[in-house]
């Protein structure tokens, strides 16, 4: 009740004309009334009983949070944390070695961004993940949508039918093998068109238009509640060519890191962002590493790189708070994101055909 | 998109001209302010600001739709997804052919066949629809001078003989194909900024340029500082301006 009124959300103007009134406190404005504040301050009575209103919405909720009730600031002790972290599910990528290192998965409630050079892979690693989120539960899924905001226009539909066409059937054998109930049902629901249904598609032309989604993002989430996974395909693309100033840029994204943040915590889901390669040129020798600067690789909890080496694609897992920094080899075929099988396999056609949009990195072993 | 105006995302009248005399007339503008800074210029509560930063994104956020969608609109018109290039195995790994909506680059050493596979390709879009082609005008901007269009007769009458059989159908052909010679990055850039309205006039449906490299390396000398920057600069802004050609017309670029 003691609240300065300096702390709460009234109109600049209006906040001015209290305090040259001399009023200091939220209980000095809740004891004059509407009618003497209206007179003293010179604004009408309606405004007068609005600002009244807020500031009694405001104690109210301070009143609440004092007294150990659920208030915005979220309270609770590391065991809570804890159970609350095992239950989570993970999203996971269909390449084991990949799933190992990031210690289960995409890890829900947290921002894991994903940089590599152009043609390495990332946008398949959305796609395959945007694919994934969708699994039954009883297959060891999360069961939920996924908002795929897409800045440089590289999301092809006739890849996510041929990486989603590839999941069914791996759920298919699943279930043949273990032949249980739930399993069949969930299959039932699990199909092509549900799987394309439920991706929600956003073509943002310019960093503009990715802010203004990304404000809009908590209604579109407070709608479709099941979504557990947002990726931003692209967040260095709007923001490196075009722009001079760099402070409005370095504004602009820590403000969306922030909602995105909020987004991950409020919503429970995952948020997938790629990044671009830059060049740093050292004293002697010129080294890649991920776009938009020092201060955006705060942003993210978790980073993946993906890499060369050779013809061999590699990720490596370069920040996480939980699980060491290692690199693994994989592959990416006409399915999806998969393992490398390991050499003494006899390797079918299928697993070293490579996407057929991608440019050929090495001669086809044929 | 974001630079429509305030007025036109349904704020009310005073607050427009309140912003505007903070110089605030986009809503890029008003995107680009902090929470705090927007409460001032407007002078609205907390609440209220939030509402009309819900109600300005919603003027310029991007339509929702599903991958299904997108699915759907692209089966039902099969034979506009690819432009096939005649080359079966080309054909095969390209998954249908040129993509349409989408850039695709040709890149080689000298004298391997860029400028040739071009002039190949725009026969093929003048083509009707039944033989493979897209039946519609090309935009060919030859920043090297290296297009003949000798050489484009050749081809078309020996490829196709059973079309071209009479200096008709060649000549019509010539006409849908729209050279454009330009010589430095300001004059490429400013064509394709100014083909919008050349698409939707002629009915275009293949935009060819070749080379980008060819201007670029010859303005920019990545040697000095700050041309890097610059170059990088033309370039994205190129190719923004291209993919939202292709995506908006669904042709090859």
């Amino acid at each position: 009740m003691q609240r300065d009124l300096g702390g709460l959300p009234l109109a600049p103007a209006l906040r001015a004309r209290l305090v040259a009134a001399g009023f200091q406190t939220a209980q000095e404005l809740l004891d004059t009334g509407p009618c003497g504040l209206s007179k003293e301050i010179g604004i009408s009575k309606e405004e007068a009983l609005e600002v009244l209103q807020v500031v009694r919405q405001e104690c109210h909720g301070d009143a609440a949070r004092t007294a150990g009730g659920l208030g915005a600031t979220r309270k609770c002790t590391a065991l809570e944390l804890l159970e609350e972290e095992q239950a989570q599910g993970f999203i996971i990528t269909f390449c084991s070695a990949l799933d190992n290192i990031l210690g289960g998965g995409v890890q829900l409630t947290k921002i894991t961004e994903i940089c590599g050079a152009p043609g390495v892979g990332k946008t398949q690693l959305c796609m395959q993940l945007a694919v994934d989120v969708q699994i039954p539960e009883c297959f060891g899924g999360v069961a939920g949508e996924a908002v795929f905001i897409d800045t440089e226009g590289s999301f092809m539909v006739d890849r996510v039918v041929d990486i989603a066409t590839a999941c069914v059937q791996h759920c298919q054998l699943i279930a043949e093998a273990h032949q249980e109930e739930d399993h069949l049902k969930a299959l039932e629901t699990f199909c092509l068109e549900n799987i394309l249904s439920h991706i929600y598609y956003f073509r943002c032309r310019d960093y503009i238009e990715l802010l203004a989604q990304v404000y809009l993002l908590p209604d579109f989430l407070a709608e479709h509640s099941k979504v557990r996974l947002v990726v931003v395909d692209g967040i260095a693309f709007p923001f490196r060519h075009d722009f001079e100033d760099l402070s409005l840029r370095t504004r602009l994204l820590n403000g969306l890191a922030q909602q995105l943040i909020i987004i991950a915590n409020d919503h429970k889901s995952a948020v997938v962002l790629t990044n671009q390669m830059t060049t740093r040129i050292g004293q002697s020798q010129s080294t890649l590493v991920p776009a938009l600067g020092e201060s955006w690789g705060h942003a993210a909890t978790v980073r993946l790189i993906l890499h060369w080496d050779n013809s061999q694609r590699l990720a490596t897992l370069y920040k996480s708070p939980s699980q060491k920094e290692s690199t693994i080899p994989y592959h990416i075929t006409s399915h999806g994101f998969r393992d490398v099988q390991p050499p003494a396999v006899t390797q079918t056609a299928e697993d070293t055909e490579m996407n057929p949009r991608k440019r050929p990195r090495r001669e086809e072993e044929k | 998109m974001a630079a429509k105006k305030l007025r036109r995302a349904r704020l009310s009248q005073e607050l427009c001209e309140r912003l505007s005399r903070h110089q605030i007339t986009t809503c890029q503008d008003f995107l680009c302010l902090s929470f705090l800074e927007l409460m001032k210029v407007t002078g609205q509560s907390y609440y209220n600001v939030q509402k009309l930063l819900c109600e300005v994104s919603r003027a310029c956020a991007p339509k929702m739709q599903t991958a299904y969608e997108l699915k759907l609109r692209k089966s039902v018109n099969p034979s506009s997804a690819f432009l096939s290039t005649t080359l079966h195995s080309l054909d095969k790994v390209l998954h249908g052919g040129v993509p349409c909506g989408s850039l695709t680059e040709i890149t080689s050493p000298p004298g391997c066949g860029k400028t040739q596979f071009c002039i190949m390709v725009s026969v093929l879009a003048t083509l009707p629809v039944s033989m493979g082609g897209l039946d519609g005008a090309v935009i060919y901007i030859d920043t090297e001078s290296a297009f003949s269009a000798e050489r484009l007769i050749e081809i078309a009458a020996h490829r196709f003989p059973a079309y071209f059989d009479s200096d008709e159908k060649l000549f019509c052909m010539t006409r849908n194909i729209h050279l454009y010679r330009e010589l430095t990055c300001g004059s490429v850039l400013k064509r394709i900024m100014s083909l919008e309205e050349e698409i939707i006039s002629k009915k275009v449906k293949l935009i060819i340029i070749d080379s980008i490299a060819s201007v670029v390396r010859k303005e920019f000398d990545t040697k000095l500082q700050g041309n890097l920057a610059e170059r990088s600069n033309f370039l994205a802004r190129g190719a923004s301006v291209l993919k939202y050609l292709a995506e908006e017309f669904s042709i090859p670029v």
